[in-house]
């Protein structure tokens, strides 16, 4: 199998994200920038410091992380639906001498890179109006985390939009199931703050490796390999999982 | 002449319902072939079949020699389709979305580049291609979505209900160009329009309940009623009392009456002497020769029950 058609794809949605890309970034900095003014500066004064950091600093990697994810998610699970759904592009995508496969890898690349687009312009929006600084060495070790994350969150977002016709389905399933796994994962508190007998099942979830890890990497510059391998495995099985519910979807 | 187009006994199974019912075509490379059928007939059904976006139950179908099972990549790369839906990408321009197109045929920039201005220019669509496909009048997004089928030179053309929606202008427009290619390529064709299908189309198939009901030339798929013609006859009275006459002879197939008019179906037309010589001192008025349309024989065949 050639990726040519898959190129062609993410090319496609690259100028799309292109084109439009003022008015997305407003969208998608609002979301997070608001969050962090609402508990990073209005309850940092009640809180105090969380795992020996102030609050504002433990929850920052946490937002540049949800960002990238989210928007992974996001772009990948309404392009599909939409193309799928509404503009019947993908039918005339399946005209073409390409495969199924590389039509789903097309809208995954895509997904994945709007999430890393996005994760990063929060990023940069973040280090601009806060304190948050982190050495340019742990870079590597949070993109580890970062990286097979947003793969895992484009493909979850493709097996939605594939498996999904109804936009108000999709809408319930990001409220019911994608949120909760995001912020039950630590993202705004310690997993400590759990219950004891509650904590092996939150460190179980995907969501939990990838923040926790991330936030580690980013800030201790420590490298939490259980938790890595973690991300990567359930990235590599949403990815087969997707390819694989794609083509049976096409196929009926 | 060598078959476009082949399928035997192919079958589509949708649990109990049965949407195509081994159904056998052969449609001949270069001709103009048009496919009607009322909804749910099984047309789009075998369209997706032939195009490769649908798996037969069983049975098989060849698009220029290649088996759509095993060789759906090299079909695709032979064929363009015109969907019933537009299919046209909002977000990219009309020239976009024929790069886009190009791209997945793996076509060659400045090939494709060329091939973009020759069609834009033939299509009268050049001056709009910056365009968004949103701010075209349905005829124009129609004429895009055909550029964007023929731009990688296909064999087979597919043209599912190619000018619904369409005002009669842009309809004669779209046929018109498909006038035009045909010859050097195969086209095949359904329709909602049995003006469309006797314009265009060489050979023309009816389907229905997923089988083939009637094969042939429009010509010939008339001669399938009465032998083809009909006889008006307006009375200046006693329509009904001639109506009964004529009914009793045995070379008239059919008499039915709209006012003081009889429209008689004839066995052949030797038999119209008869008719007159049985109508002498009626006061007949006109008496006209009308041609059976492409629809009589579709509603004969298919029945005038509405589909849902």
């Amino acid at each position: 199998m050639t990726l040519r058609g898959s190129l062609a794809i993410w090319r496609r949605d690259m100028l799309v994200l292109r084109r439009n890309i003022l008015s997305e970034m407003v969208a998608v900095v609002a979301y997070p920038l608001t969050i962090y003014l609402a508990f990073g500066i209005g309850m940092k004064g009640y809180i105090g410091l969380v795992e020996g950091v102030p609050y504002g600093l433990f929850i920052a990697p946490g937002l540049i992380t949800m960002t990238a994810v989210n928007a992974a998610y996001s772009e990948s699970v309404w392009s599909l639906w939409f193309h799928r759904r509404v503009q019947f592009t993908i039918d005339s995508y399946r005209v073409t001498p390409i495969s199924v496969s590389e039509i789903v890898i097309g809208k995954i690349l895509s997904g994945f890179s709007h999430g890393l687009v996005k994760g990063l312009v929060v990023a940069l929006v973040i280090f601009a109006i806060t304190p948050f600084r982190f050495p340019l060495d742990n870079l590597l070790a949070y993109l580890l985390f970062l990286i097979p994350g947003s793969a895992f969150f484009s493909c979850a977002g493709v097996i939605s939009g594939t498996i999904m016709d109804k936009p108000e389905t999709i809408g319930k399933v990001e409220a019911v199931l994608i949120m909760p796994l995001i912020f039950m994962s630590g993202l705004f508190f310690p997993l400590s703050s759990y219950p004891v007998e509650l904590v092996p099942w939150i460190r179980a979830l995907p969501t939990t490796a990838l923040f926790e890890g991330a936030r580690q990497a980013l800030v201790s510059g420590s490298f939490p390999l259980v938790f890595a391998l973690q991300v990567a495995g359930t990235a590599l099985f949403t990815f087969v999982a997707a390819v694989w519910i794609f083509r049976l979807k096409m196929s009926e | 002449m060598p078959s476009a187009i082949q399928t035997r006994l192919l079958s589509k199974q949708y649990d109990s319902l049965a949407a195509l019912s081994e159904f056998d075509l052969d449609v001949e490379q270069g001709s103009i072939f048009g496919l009607l059928g009322p909804n749910g007939a099984g047309k789009t059904t075998l369209i997706r079949i032939l195009t490769t976006l649908m798996r037969q139950s069983s049975g098989e179908a060849l698009v220029e020699g290649l088996d759509t099972r095993s060789q759906g990549r090299e079909i695709r790369r032979l064929i363009g389709v015109v969907p019933q839906e537009n299919s046209l990408d909002r977000y990219l321009t009309a020239r976009e979305n024929l790069e886009l197109h190009a791209r997945l045929h793996g076509m060659e920039s400045k090939r494709y580049r060329r091939r973009i201005d020759e069609l834009l220019e033939l299509m009268g669509l050049e001056g709009r291609q910056k365009d968004f496909p949103d701010t075209y009048s349905g005829g124009m997004q129609r004429r895009l979505v055909v550029t964007r089928a023929l731009l990688h030179e296909p064999k087979v053309l597919f043209l599912d209900e190619p000018t619904t929606g369409l005002d009669p202008q842009s309809r004669r427009a779209v046929w018109d160009y498909v006038r035009s290619i045909a010859g050097n390529m195969t086209i095949f064709l359904t329709t909602h329009y049995l003006e469309e299908a006797e314009q265009l189309c060489d050979r023309i198939a009816i389907m229905d309940h997923g089988r083939l009901i009637a094969l042939g030339s429009t010509q010939e798929l008339k001669g399938r009623l009465a032998g083809g013609m009909a006889y008006e006859i307006e009375f200046g009275g006693d329509a009904e009392r001639y109506a009964a006459v004529l009914g009793e002879m045995a070379c008239v197939r059919e008499v039915a009456v709209t006012g003081q008019t009889l429209c008689v179906g004839l066995e052949h037309w030797e038999c119209l002497s008869e008719v007159i010589g049985a109508l002498n001192g009626a006061e007949v008025r006109r008496i006209s020769l009308r041609e059976r349309t492409l629809e009589e024989v579709f509603i004969s065949l298919t029945g005038k029950g509405v589909r849902e």
